[in-house]
């Protein structure tokens, strides 16, 4: 009898637990009152709070090559670059291009953004991480999760777990991060200034607009091409309005599925050993540093265009060039609207919001056709 | 391990200038299309609007 006990105790994960694993049990804690509490990002930090607390729990597996459950989902999800495009085929279904067709110009602002990740790249170096370290951690900068996932997996994969966190992370914290910067980098006088109202946009140019869009950088970038090509599939789903059944499992169904495998996933590479060392610590750091960065070249890029621009726009609008899509556009609405309540800013706002979503994707395959 | 310095520079500078030019590539191709789809769209209304009646 006492033997059969003194098996099962030795026999049990919890003779085995380090004091790592109890550290990540706090971190996937931490995650967990977020999402459940503040409700921020929950359907991605839910499945990534519990995937850490799951592959902490030792002797169970989840991720031993060729053997655990959350091994199979990671290496044909993510390693095999299967789930961040079909993401982006879910955001394609949901995304409207109307107002950046309205007023194409935005797509400067969403270029201007990916400045800073490329100045992240550069202080990522003087911190010491080598160059397909720096190229991952400053896509965060972009504000794109999917992006950011898919860029890590194929150049510093031993880096996802705190890379996509920080990234969905800092996306949840658009509210808190943007407005700050926003008031440092204008003025009072232009973010009162109100912008005349977006043209119509017909349903045959909205139909054009994701076949020019995959066509185009396609074959500038072809590294783009996983990516865009779903993105815009997605899209022209939407908009050719003929495939409602398509349109809708994209958005819903796919996405909804994928989302718990991606996130599940992430959250199982946070093992203590890979993520307890100060380069993650770094990460953190330098990921906001992005994201700061990229809303300043945004809004830096708006003032820019002002000079040569008649018809002025709100230099706000260049905050939303960062993809974090429609957070951003609607915190600058809000910082728009606080200082003029006439201003309505929102539609206009979308324009370089979604045109930072293809920004992000072009930057990161500029890094992986450079860096891969 | 030693930073190759030259390679950052190019990764740098050609990140920069080449998300850039794919942007205005592209908002050039935006504009020409809508351009276009605006002409065919205002030329087939003309087309298929009737004449108003004489007097």
């Amino acid at each position: 009898m006492f033997n059969i006990l003194k098996e099962l105790i030795y026999s049990s994960g919890a003779v085995s637990l380090s004091g790592g694993n109890l550290v990540m049990w706090l971190v996937s804690f931490v995650l967990l009152y977020l999402a459940i509490k503040k409700q921020y990002e929950p359907l991605l930090l839910l499945p990534i709070a519990f995937g850490i607390l799951v592959v902490n729990l030792p002797l169970t597996f989840l991720m031993e090559p060729e053997h655990g459950l959350i091994w199979f989902f990671y290496h044909y999800g993510i390693e095999m670059d299967i789930i961040p495009p079909l993401i982006f085929l879910g955001l394609g279904a949901m995304i409207d291009f109307g107002p950046l067709i309205a007023n194409p110009k935005t797509l400067l602002l969403g270029a201007g953004a990916q400045a800073g990740l490329y100045v992240t790249f550069f202080a990522a170096i003087l911190f010491g991480f080598d160059l397909q370290e720096a190229g991952s951690i400053a896509i965060i900068g972009g504000a794109d999760g999917p992006t950011t996932i898919y860029l890590t997996s194929k150049l510093a994969p031993h880096l996802l777990g705190a890379t996509a966190v920080s990234a969905y992370a800092y996306m949840a914290l658009v509210p808190i991060i943007q407005p700050p910067m926003m008031k440092l980098l204008t003025t009072e006088h232009e973010r009162k200034i109100v912008m005349s109202k977006l043209r119509p946009v017909s349903r045959l140019q909205k139909v054009c607009f994701p076949i020019v869009t995959a066509m185009t950088i396609m074959l500038v970038v072809p590294p783009a091409a996983p990516l865009i090509s779903m993105l815009m599939l997605g899209n022209l789903f939407k908009e050719s309005g003929v495939v409602e059944r398509l349109t809708n499992a994209s958005a819903n169904e796919l996405m909804n599925v994928v989302t718990i495998f991606l996130g599940l996933s992430i959250g199982a590479t946070m093992t203590a050993t890979t993520f307890l060392n100060p380069k993650v610590l770094f990460i953190f750091f330098l990921g906001l540093f992005a994201f700061i960065v990229s809303t300043g070249a945004g809004l830096l890029m708006a003032k820019f265009m002002n000079l040569f621009l008649k018809d002025k726009i709100n230099p706000l609008i260049g905050a939303a060039g960062v993809s974090a899509v429609p957070m951003a556009a609607r915190c600058v609405h809000k910082v728009g609207s606080e200082a003029n309540r006439r201003n309505y800013l929102l539609m206009h706002a979308m324009g370089p919001n979604v045109a930072g979503v293809i920004g992000t994707v072009v930057a990161a395959a500029i890094l992986l056709k450079n860096l891969g | 391990m030693e930073t190759d310095w030259s390679k950052v520079i190019e990764v740098f500078s050609s990140g920069i200038i080449g998300v850039f030019l794919v942007m205005i590539l592209l908002q050039l191709l935006t504009q020409l299309s809508t351009r276009i789809i605006d002409f065919v769209e205002n030329w087939n209304k003309s087309e298929t609007t009737e004449p108003a009646p004489k007097k």
